[in-house]
């Protein structure tokens, strides 16, 4: 009996990774220009940030829906799977209720779930940990157990170029009064207990680069890293080239942030995720 | 005519969407209730269009359909399409003609008072608190035209048209908010447009009786857009915090029934602008709240929740003002307040996070209660206010003497205002805040230039009266003809690093383009820094800068 890995897209991990893993993918939902979408399956990131940045209605988001989970939970317990459902922090969306409420449907079958605190490629690291941690063996409880105990290994800073798209997504929390447009303030934002906190903002991108590289030191020595970017991919590779000092090049990650978490994260968004080396 | 066919049914409300459409913009623009964000139009536009798309796939043309399964599919469509307040009453509007269809050919003079009575009734229950003088009051007093009557289903559907319009044009003596703006409902509005466009496709020939053109009368200036209000009105309704709008749908799992009346109730004690729809198996909410996090997990915890939009209503208000109107944060745990004059150096801390901003600064210092009473208009547990100026620190430091949730940082100008705001942590104890704050005013260097008012000797400066003077960190410095010349000389006295960030407010009377040749020669002399050039419009000084 194996212990199979699920996620959502809003773990925003490549797809590289997630057939290497053997990892399954359920599709977040978003919504542009009254059409309904699923997140990396139906729309890709280039169209979706063009759309994004068009003059249009701000796109929402879904999270997967009961009967996708069912699907996918029921699939992998009929080849006689357990499964490790591992999704985006609940303070940030609902997506673990459709798991649960899938998972409550479906008798006899073996499911775990996990709430990483996490989203994006924080997220997505924690589940490269988890997959890795299966395929070392032992039981569904025991890979849980050891899955739960790291995530508070697991570490994301984010340098946005804008708030203004967390703010009409209503999900700006507690980086409200961290606007600050008439400045051009690019807010740097760290995911703890959750949730999104504010933590500095510098003035420009490349004070905003510097620091994100600094924060991101302060969590030396790392196991695993990624970089990741919404839309531009040159400034990701300078920051994948600043952070070096923490990993070798060919061992950090590049992810790119999809169409769930840009509609929050908006254009121009960089990212660190970090899982540190456990003391 | 005795009756009414499916077919003739989807066809009126398919081109009273048409008509919807025609009006949109002008439903939107006079949306002032119960928050002025100018989408009522657009919301019950896409509802009809759910609503419209749903019979069309149940009920293909060509094919002669039962009054009940083109009502129910509307009914369907508009349930699951509806948005904003306006769209979910439409789509009770709707259930109550499916309800009394049910089971019908077709729909006679009868059929259709039963059918607006229970959309009357089905809307008004829907809503948590019915307030009269909105889209609601139009619904039912069209339905209590009809009631009793023994015209035909055509003349009964004019009667509803008439007694909407009516109900309509009285809305403002109903909801003062809307006599104070000049308007009448926008809902109201839009659903007097489409029982106006069911009629005319249902009156064929005759339909170019109606004239839904004269609604313009109802409109005053709509073709001007938001700019139909009385003045004073946005201003005094944005003032409100109006949080989130917050629209889903709940769906019950697996046999799990959903019990409306709970959910209603539930919502009704928790939230604002309470409208709960829907049956045992799909309920739709739309709310207004603060924090949209505990509405959704109640959701969750009840069913699949699905369709969630989420608005933040003060940036669809400031959207709608078309600027100025900045929202305040109400309540935080900790609030800044600083000192300014001049709406750009206003806006400019407003939109950074400030929870207010007390009006002041060279020659008009506020008073200790003014302090007070702003800090107090916060609502926040403790105050951090920023001077922003010396001759106000004084002022600053006795108010946070008279009042233990104030405290200070020690601001003398703007720039150093806005350096301290940059480290403010809203997360952050104020101790903390107050201690970082202080600590990064040596790391800028301000720049203040002004015209000097009269003839004086100053650091061994010689000034004239109407020269322009250069001050460094609040100390004279040079003396210039003219202040683009005092801006650029002080600020390359004050330039030291390839990587400093400079941002220039220009004053009241001055422009982006005055300061554009110093930003540039400036970048020129010193490759690497940034300038930014942003709207003070303060008085008294012609510029203010910062070297950071």
């Amino acid at each position: 009996m194996t212990v199979r890995i699920v996620t959502d897209s809003s773990a925003d991990l490549p797809a590289d990774l997630v057939r290497q893993h053997g990892i399954t993918v359920l599709p977040c939902y978003v919504v542009v220009d009254d059409q309904t979408f699923k997140d990396g399956v139906e729309i890709n990131a280039d169209d979706f940030y063009r759309r994004l940045q068009a003059d249009g209605r701000t796109p929402t988001t879904a999270q997967p829906t009961v009967a996708d989970f069912q699907e996918v939970y029921r699939d992998l317990a009929g080849q006689g799977d357990q499964v490790l459902s591992i999704h985006v922090s609940g303070k940030l969306s609902g997506t673990l209720n459709s798991a649960e409420q899938a998972k409550a449907s479906l008798d006899g079958a073996e499911i775990e779930l996990i709430d990483s605190q996490l989203a994006s490629i924080p997220l997505g690291l924690a589940v490269l940990d988890a997959a890795v941690t299966a395929s070392e063996g032992g039981s569904l409880q025991e890979v849980a157990e050891k899955v739960r105990q790291g995530l508070g290994l697991h570490h994301g800073l984010f340098a946005l170029d804008t708030l203004e798209y967390l703010y009409k997504g209503g999900r700006i929390g507690k980086a409200r009064a961290f606007m600050g447009s008439v400045l051009h303030v690019k807010p740097i934002l760290r995911l703890q207990d959750g949730e999104a906190h504010p933590v500095e903002r510098p003035r420009n991108r490349e004070r905003a680069m510097r620091r994100l590289v600094e924060l991101a030191s302060e969590l030396a020595p790392v196991r695993r890293l990624a970089v990741i970017y919404s839309t531009d991919a040159d400034r990701m590779a300078t920051l994948k080239q600043d952070l070096t000092g923490l990993l070798p090049a060919d061992q950090i990650i590049e992810a790119r942030f999809g169409s769930t978490l840009g509609t929050y994260i908006g254009p121009d968004a960089l990212g660190v995720a970090i899982t540190q080396e456990p003391r | 005519m005795d009756q009414l066919r499916g077919k003739e049914l989807k066809q009126a409300f398919s081109a009273a969407t048409g008509c919807l459409e025609e009006f949109r913009d002008a439903v939107n623009a006079l949306n002032v209730f119960p928050v002025p964000d100018g989408d009522t139009g657009t919301n019950m536009l896409l509802t009809m269009r759910a609503a419209v798309q749903s019979a069309a796939e149940d009920c293909p043309d060509g094919q002669d359909p039962s009054a009940t399964s083109v009502s129910s599919a509307l009914a369907q469509g508009a349930f699951f399409g509806a948005r904003g307040n306006s769209g979910v009453i439409l789509s009770q509007f709707f259930k109550g003609f499916s309800d009394a269809l049910s089971g019908k050919e077709s729909l006679n003079a009868q059929d259709l008072a039963v059918a607006f009575r229970l959309a009357s009734a089905g809307a008004y229950k829907s809503v948590g608190n019915p307030v009269e003088g909105t889209m609601l009051t139009v619904i039912r007093m069209a339905s209590e035209a009809v009631q009793g009557s023994d015209q035909d289903v055509l003349s009964l559907w004019e009667t509803a048209y008439h007694a909407a319009r009516e109900a309509l044009e009285r809305t403002p003596e109903q909801l003062p908010v809307l006599a104070e703006a000049g308007v009448v409902d926008a809902g109201g509005l839009g659903f007097v447009i489409l029982i106006g466009g069911a009629l005319r496709s249902i009156s064929g020939p005759d339909s170019s009786l109606i004239d839904l053109s004269e609604l313009s009368r109802l409109q005053g200036a709509v073709n001007h857009g938001a700019n139909i209000f009385k003045p004073g009105f946005l201003d005094a309704t944005l003032e409100q915090e109006w949080g989130y709008c917050t629209e889903f749908i709940i769906s019950g799992i697996d046999g799990r029934n959903l019990d409306l009346d709970q959910v209603r109730s539930h919502y009704q004690e928790t939230a604002l602008s309470t409208v709960v729809v829907g049956d045992e198996r799909n309920v739709r909410v739309h709310i207004h709240v603060e924090d949209t996090a505990p509405a959704l997990s109640y959701a969750e915890s009840l069913g699949a929740v699905s369709e969630v939009k989420i608005e933040n209503m003060d940036s669809q208000n400031k959207r709608f003002a078309s600027g100025g109107h900045g929202a305040q944060v109400k309540g935080p745990a900790l609030a800044l307040l600083p000192v300014a004059q001049g709406e750009g150096l206003a806006h400019l801390f407003r939109d950074s996070g400030c929870a207010g901003v007390i009006e002041g600064g060279q020659t008009m210092n506020p008073s200790v209660q003014q302090i007070l009473d702003a800090a107090r208009d916060t609502g926040a547990s403790d105050i951090i206010v920023l001077p922003n100026n010396s001759n106000i620190m004084l002022a600053a430091e006795q108010a946070a003497a008279a009042e233990p949730s104030i405290h200070v940082v020690p601001t003398k100008s703007v720039p150093q205002g806005v350096a301290a705001l940059l480290a403010f942590n809203p997360e952050g104890p104020w101790q903390d805040n107050v201690a970082a704050m202080t600590a990064v005013l040596s790391e800028v260097a301000s720049v203040e230039v002004t015209a000097a008012v009269r003839d004086v000797e100053l650091n061994g400066v010689r000034v004239t009266d109407g020269q322009f003077i250069g001050l460094l960190d609040g100390e004279l410095v040079l003396v210039e003809e003219n202040p683009e010349t005092a801006l650029r000389s002080t600020l390359e006295l004050a330039i030291l690093s390839s990587d400093a960030i400079v941002s220039i407010y220009y004053g009241a009377g001055k422009t982006a383009s005055d300061a554009q040749p110093v930003a540039a020669e400036l970048e020129g002399a010193f490759p690497g820094i940034q300038v930014d050039l942003i709207e003070g419009g303060q008085p008294h000084h012609q510029y203010l800068a910062s070297v950071e």
